[in-house]
């Protein structure tokens, strides 16, 4: 791997891509987080210098050096039940007022940004083991990168990825174990998810469409704007009475949309009101 | 908080050691589970005992077994071995494990083992 000096003006270019591709905003002082996805492409297409790799793209780049970017831009690092609360909070409080509100309603639930699967597979073991599998729901799970999309679908896990959060009886009971420490999860809880490509920054959005809505980790990478402009498409996407789940840390201070922050087994949430449209 | 490391393997025992100790735990060492009931014994406050499978006098198993006639151990018991086949697992956790630790792992997983085990995850 190539340890020279990268130009601002390359930084810049590829900075620029990300963020017109995926919102994720590169500022000049973390440029060097670049370094080591920009040294990635150059081994992948077999670029001696970032100049080279810069002109190549600049000139004549492929769709497929563009979804290979995108892929080792976004931060894939994600477990199983990663902060559990909201877990609980979904299948204790959310799921039961979402029932009563909706009594002949199936419950649409999307994980937005669901990397490599193991969010959407724990949304469900919880939904599973606190309400039963006969729970009526339908699960949309999107992420931009097609090869985090890729490993979701497939459902397969190495023995260090089912150790991160995953508690053994969940594991035992979900999972099939492959050859070479490979797990694979069962069918009864992969065949729940639909998994497809989207693009949060992109769109479309389709007005009204779920009542709960996990978005985790995700805003902390994009600038001001276009975390309200994210925001303020997530909030007319849910249902009156709907849920917002944020990453742990995450605000909607600044972002003036109108969900009311909710504490649900001590994880900070955030509802649709019933009553008020969503601020434009 | 006191941890117990069961494994006659001494450089496991000391890694593992080593990755307890930075997250800020005690830690007290067995060989084997004859050693353990002994270490238990001496030690009144050990909260958590992470156990191997395969050890020369008492095996893993065999001092869960002990442990559900004797109830020795004040707390859960995380198995942390290379068995990691679903019979012997559900084996483990029918004779009282709380936890499973397949070898290799990190110290992210240890300590998420042990604090889930533990606190509850919270």
């Amino acid at each position: 791997m190539s340890s020279h000096e990268i130009k601002n003006e390359v930084y810049k270019f590829f900075a620029d891509i990300v963020f017109a591709k995926t919102g994720i905003f590169y500022p000049e002082k973390d440029y060097y987080r670049l370094d080591s996805r920009i040294n990635n492409l150059m081994e992948k297409y077999s670029f001696e210098t970032s100049d080279e790799l810069y002109h190549a793209y600049k000139n004549s780049k492929t769709a497929d050096m563009e979804t290979y970017l995108i892929d080792i831009c976004t931060n894939n690092e994600t477990y199983f039940f990663r902060d559990t609360k909201p877990f609980d909070a979904l299948a204790k409080d959310m799921i039961p007022a979402i029932q009563a509100q909706y009594p002949h309603e199936t419950i649409n639930i999307w994980s937005c940004a669901s990397s490599t699967g193991q969010e959407p597979l724990s949304i469900i073991m919880s939904i599973f083991e606190n309400l039963g599998s006969a729970t009526r729901f339908t699960f949309d799970a999107t992420d931009i990168s097609t090869k985090a999309l890729s490993k979701a679908k497939s459902g397969l896990y190495t023995g260090l990825d089912v150790q991160r959060g995953l508690p053994i009886q969940l594991l035992m009971k979900y999972f099939e174990q492959k050859e070479d420490n490979e797990w694979q999860a069962k069918s009864e809880i992969l065949s729940k998810v639909n998994y497809s490509s989207f693009n949060l920054f992109t769109g479309p959005f389709v007005p009204e469409k779920y009542h709960v809505i996990f978005c985790r980790n995700v805003l902390i990478y994009q600038d001001t704007e276009n975390k309200v402009e994210i925001l303020h498409k997530l909030a007319k996407t849910l249902k009156p009475g709907g849920f917002l789940i944020l990453g742990a840390g995450e605000s909607l201070i600044g972002t003036k949309t109108d969900l009311a922050q909710k504490s649900l087994q001590n994880s900070m949430v955030f509802q649709r009101p019933n009553e008020t449209s969503t601020a434009a | 908080m006191k941890v117990l490391i069961v494994d006659d393997s001494n450089s496991i025992a000391m890694v593992v050691g080593q990755m307890l100790k930075t997250a800020g735990y005690e830690v007290e060492r067995a060989k084997d589970g004859k050693d353990a009931i002994n270490v238990i014994k001496e030690n009144s406050n050990i909260e958590v005992v992470l156990l191997d499978w395969n050890m020369p006098e008492m095996d893993g198993l065999e001092f869960l077994q002990y442990n559900l006639e004797h109830k020795i151990v004040n707390g859960p018991i995380i198995m942390m071995t290379t068995e990691n086949k679903p019979e012997k697992i559900m084996k483990a956790l029918e004779n009282g494990a709380s936890e499973y630790i397949m070898k290799p792992f990190t110290q992210d997983v240890l300590i998420t083992k042990i604090e889930s085990v533990t606190t509850g995850g919270e």
